[in-house]
C-alpha cells in the first residue's frame, strides 16, 4: 500500500491538545506522521483538505443497520455507506434485528457483512436478553468473545428489575456496558408523541417524560449497586439529566449519548399528523431540548450519536398510530449537532463524537496519535440543504429534510483508505 | 389552489364561521331552492360507527341535491394493504369531488387531504376534532342568544379525550365566547389551558356564572383504565342533576353532543330542564352540514 497525505487541514485531536494546522501522512493504514509541510513523494496520494478540519474518525455509537432481518429498510452495506457519508468510520449497531442479535454466531454473520460492505467499521452490539424477550440472560462472555461491544435491548426497556439487576450482577466484569433504553411501557401506553400541551391539543396519546425518567433513575440505581458499568441511550428530558449527574456524584460508572433530533426539535413537530417526527423516545417539549444542550456544554453528556433508524418511504407514509419510529440519522448529524450548538469549541464536538464514545465501548480509534488506525473525519463549515432523496441509507425519512444545515462532511478515510469524498462513497477501491 | 377542506373549525376565519352559522340559519327557516350541489358525487367514509353524524350527513347531502354513496365502517380497502394515498386518487379518480370522513385515529382527515383532489369533511377524527358538531353547537347558541361573543360557555367532563370540546373550544374562542372547561384532572390536564380558555374543578362554584353548559359523554371505560375511580365519585362533583340545573341564571342552557348517559354525565330529570337543548341540537346538525357542502364547493353566495 502506498502512502496518502492529508494536506492543508486544521487538524483538531483532543486526545493530543491538538488544534492547529498540520499535514497529516498514513502508510499501511496507520498514521506515521503529523508535522507541518510534510512534502508529498512521488508516488503518494494527496488528499487536499483545504482547511478543512481533519479529526479523528467519527464514531456513532448508535445506529440501525436492520440486517439481518428487515433489509427493505437498511442493509450492512447501504448502511455503512450512509455512515461515510455522513462522516462516520465506524457504527455501533444494536442489536433490535430478526433475530436478535443474542448469540455468537449472529454477531459472527453482521461481522461478516460488515467486512463484505468494507465502508465503515461495524461494531455490533448484542442484547441484554435472549431475544430481547426480557426474561432469560444473553450468553455475555461469549458474545464478548465473538466481537460484542456492549450489551442493550435497546428498542425497548429491560421491564424487569429483577432481571436487569441479575444481568448486571452476573455481567459485571465483562469489559463492557450495558446500554439502557429508558422507557417504561405502561407509562407511555399507545403514546405517538410526547404528552404535553401539544399532545393535547391535537388529540394525539402522549408519553410523558415521566415514562423516561423513572426508568433512568431505576438503571442508576441498578448501576450503583451491583457497579456494571451502564450507558444510557438517547437522553430526552431535562429530569434525566439531572438524575445522571446525581449518579455520578454517588459514583455510579455511568455515561450517557444526546441525538442531534432531540437538541433540535420539539413536540411541535406533528402538525399535519404525519409520522416523519415519530421516535422513541419522543420529540420534547424546548425546555427538554435547552437542558440537553446545556448538558452537552457542562460535559454531563459524553457522547453524540444518532440513533438513525431507517425505515422504508411506505412504513412511514402509515397513519401516526401504524407508522413506526425512528428515522434515517447518519447522513445529515454532524449538520444537525452544529446547527444544535453552533458555538461548541470544536475539540468538544471532535471529542463527543469520536474518543469518548471509542473510550465508552473501548474501541481502538479516537485519536490520531502516531500508530494509531488511520480513521478520519474531513469536515467543513459549509451550509447545505438536507435533500433525502440522495441519501445512500435505504431511509429516506427525516424531519430534517429540506432544512439548511452550516456542517458537513467532505471526506472519510477508514484504514488510510478515503471511502468517501465531497459526497461520494467510493465502495471499493 | 387547492380545493378547500373542513379539517377543523381553525380552517376558518371568524367571518367566514359567522358567514356558515348565518347560511345555517336560512337553510333551517327555508330549504334551498335548487339543487346547489347538482351533480356532484360526495362519498361517506365512515371507518367508526355513527348515527346521528352519519344519518345528518346523508340528509343534508341529500337536501343540497348531491349523488351520494355511502360506505358502512368495514368495508373501504384500507388496512387490507392500500394507503391513505391509493384511496384518495381511486375516488378522485372516479369523480368524487366531496368526502365526508369519520376515523378512529386522531388526523386521519389531515392525511386524507394531503392528495385527495377534492374536498375533505372531517365528521370527527380519533379525540382530535369534530367541526361540524361545534357548528351545530355554536347555531344552537346563536339561536338560543342571538350572539355568541360574550357568552360565558362551560364544556364539562373528559376534555382530554373529546373531539366535540377540542372543537368546540376553537369556534367559540374565534367567535369571542369566553370558554370555560371543566372537569377532574386526569380528564382535563393543567396542560389544557390555553389562551382564551380557563379551567375550572369547582362546577357547582361556577353554575351560576354560565350562559351555557356542554355536557361530554363519560365512558365506562376510564375507571378501568384507573382514570376514574367510579361513576359515582364523578357524579359528586360533575353530574348534572335538577339541583344542579335549578342554580344556573336564568336563561341559561344545557347542551350534550349525545349519546347521553343517563345517570352519568347528567339525570333523567334534566330532559325536563327548561334550558335542555339537545332536540335543537340534533336538528341544527343537518342545515349546518348542508352550509358547509355549499361553501366547500361553490363558495360564498353571490
Amino acid at each position: 500500500m502506498t502512502a496518502l497525505l492529508v494536506r492543508g487541514g486544521r487538524v483538531v485531536d483532543p486526545t493530543q491538545e491538538l488544534d492547529a494546522n498540520r499535514d497529516l501522512l498514513i502508510r499501511d493504514g496507520r498514521i506515521v506522521q503529523i508535522a507541518e509541510g510534510i512534502a508529498a513523494e512521488g508516488d503518494w496520494d494527496v488528499l487536499e483538505a483545504g482547511g478543512a478540519i481533519v479529526a479523528p474518525g467519527f464514531i456513532d455509537m448508535h445506529v440501525h443497520l436492520r440486517e439481518p432481518g428487515a433489509a427493505h429498510k437498511e442493509t450492512i452495506a447501504t448502511g455503512t455507506a450512509a455512515a461515510v457519508a455522513g462522516g462516520f468510520t465506524a457504527v455501533a449497531c444494536m442489536p433490535n434485528t430478526e433475530p436478535a442479535l443474542d448469540s455468537p454466531a449472529l454477531i459472527a454473520e453482521v461481522l461478516r457483512l460488515a467486512r463484505a460492505a468494507n465502508l465503515a467499521r461495524v461494531y455490533p452490539g448484542a442484547a441484554i436478553t435472549r431475544g430481547r424477550a426480557g426474561a432469560e440472560l444473553a450468553p455475555y462472555w461469549r458474545l464478548y468473545d465473538a466481537g460484542a461491544i456492549a450489551f442493550s435491548d435497546d428498542g425497548g426497556t429491560v421491564k424487569s428489575a429483577r432481571v436487569l439487576r441479575q444481568a448486571a450482577i452476573y455481567a459485571r466484569d465483562v469489559p463492557v456496558p450495558f446500554i439502557s433504553h429508558c422507557e417504561d411501557d405502561d407509562l407511555k401506553g399507545d403514546a405517538v408523541m410526547n404528552e404535553g400541551a401539544r399532545s393535547m391539543q391535537l388529540g394525539l396519546a402522549g408519553s410523558p417524560g415521566l415514562a423516561e425518567d423513572v426508568i433512568v433513575a431505576r438503571d442508576l440505581l441498578i448501576a450503583l449497586e451491583t457497579a456494571k458499568r451502564f450507558h444510557i441511550a438517547h437522553v430526552s428530558t431535562a429530569e434525566s439529566v439531572e438524575l445522571i449527574r446525581y449518579a455520578r456524584g454517588r459514583g455510579a460508572a455511568v455515561t450517557c449519548e444526546v441525538t442531534p433530533h432531540h437538541l433540535i426539535l420539539h413536540d411541535d413537530a406533528f402538525e399535519r399528523f404525519r409520522a416523519d417526527a415519530k421516535v422513541n423516545p419522543p420529540l420534547r417539549a424546548e425546555s427538554d431540548a435547552a437542558a440537553l444542550r446545556k448538558a452537552v456544554r457542562d460535559g454531563t453528556i459524553d457522547v453524540f450519536a444518532t440513533d438513525h433508524a431507517p425505515h422504508a418511504r411506505e412504513e412511514k407514509e402509515q397513519l401516526l398510530g401504524d407508522a413506526p419510529v425512528g428515522f434515517s440519522g447518519l447522513e445529515t448529524a454532524l449538520g444537525a449537532y452544529a446547527l444544535a450548538i453552533p458555538d461548541l469549541p470544536l475539540g468538544r464536538f471532535v471529542e463527543l463524537l469520536s474518543s469518548n464514545p471509542a473510550a465508552i465501548l473501548d474501541l481502538p480509534g479516537g485519536t490520531l496519535a502516531v500508530g494509531a488506525a488511520a480513521d478520519i473525519t474531513v469536515f467543513a463549515d459549509r451550509p447545505w440543504t438536507v435533500d433525502s432523496a440522495k441519501f445512500y441509507s435505504l431511509g429516506k425519512n427525516t424531519p430534517f429534510d429540506g432544512m439548511e444545515l452550516p456542517r458537513k462532511a467532505v471526506a472519510t478515510i477508514v484504514g488510510g483508505r478515503i471511502v468517501m469524498r465531497d459526497g461520494v462513497v467510493n465502495a471499493r477501491s | 389552489m387547492p380545493a378547500r377542506s373542513l379539517l377543523d373549525l381553525d380552517d376558518f376565519t371568524s367571518d367566514e364561521l359567522t358567514y356558515l352559522l348565518n347560511r345555517a340559519d336560512a337553510f333551517d327557516r327555508r330549504p334551498p331552492s335548487r339543487n346547489l350541489l347538482a351533480g356532484i358525487t360526495v362519498v361517506n367514509l365512515f371507518f367508526e360507527a355513527s348515527t346521528r353524524t352519519f344519518v345528518s350527513f346523508a340528509i343534508a347531502e341529500s337536501r343540497v341535491g348531491a349523488d351520494v354513496v355511502a360506505l358502512p365502517p368495514g368495508s373501504s380497502s384500507l388496512g387490507k394493504g392500500e394507503t391513505i394515498a391509493d384511496t384518495a386518487i381511486t375516488l378522485a379518480a372516479m369523480g368524487v369531488r366531496v368526502i365526508v370522513t369519520r376515523h378512529p385515529e386522531s388526523g386521519f382527515p389531515y392525511r386524507l387531504a394531503e392528495t385527495f383532489e377534492g374536498h375533505v369533511i372531517n365528521a370527527g377524527d380519533g379525540r382530535h376534532a369534530h367541526p361540524t358538531q361545534a357548528l351545530l353547537d355554536l347555531l344552537t347558541l346563536k339561536a338560543e342568544f342571538g350572539r355568541i361573543e360574550g357568552l360565558r360557555v362551560a364544556l364539562v367532563g373528559d376534555i382530554l379525550h373529546s373531539r366535540v370540546a377540542r372543537s368546540n373550544v376553537i369556534g367559540l374562542k374565534l367567535l369571542g365566547a369566553d370558554v370555560v372547561l371543566v372537569g377532574p384532572p386526569t380528564l382535563l390536564p393543567d396542560a389544557m389551558a390555553c389562551d382564551g380558555v380557563t379551567i375550572e374543578r369547582d362546577l357547582d362554584a361556577i353554575l351560576p356564572t354560565l350562559d351555557a353548559l356542554v355536557l361530554l359523554r363519560i365512558q365506562r371505560e376510564r375507571i378501568a383504565a384507573a382514570v376514574l375511580p367510579s361513576l359515582e365519585d364523578y357524579a359528586r362533583n360533575y353530574r348534572l342533576d335538577a339541583r344542579r340545573a335549578g342554580r344556573l341564571k336564568r336563561g341559561a342552557i344545557v347542551m350534550h353532543p349525545g349519546p347521553y348517559n343517563r345517570g352519568i354525565e347528567l339525570t333523567q330529570d334534566v330532559f325536563a330542564f327548561e334550558g335542555w337543548r339537545y332536540a335543537q341540537q340534533v336538528s341544527h346538525g343537518v342545515p349546518v352540514r348542508m352550509a358547509v357542502l355549499d361553501f366547500l364547493v361553490n363558495g360564498r353566495e353571490k
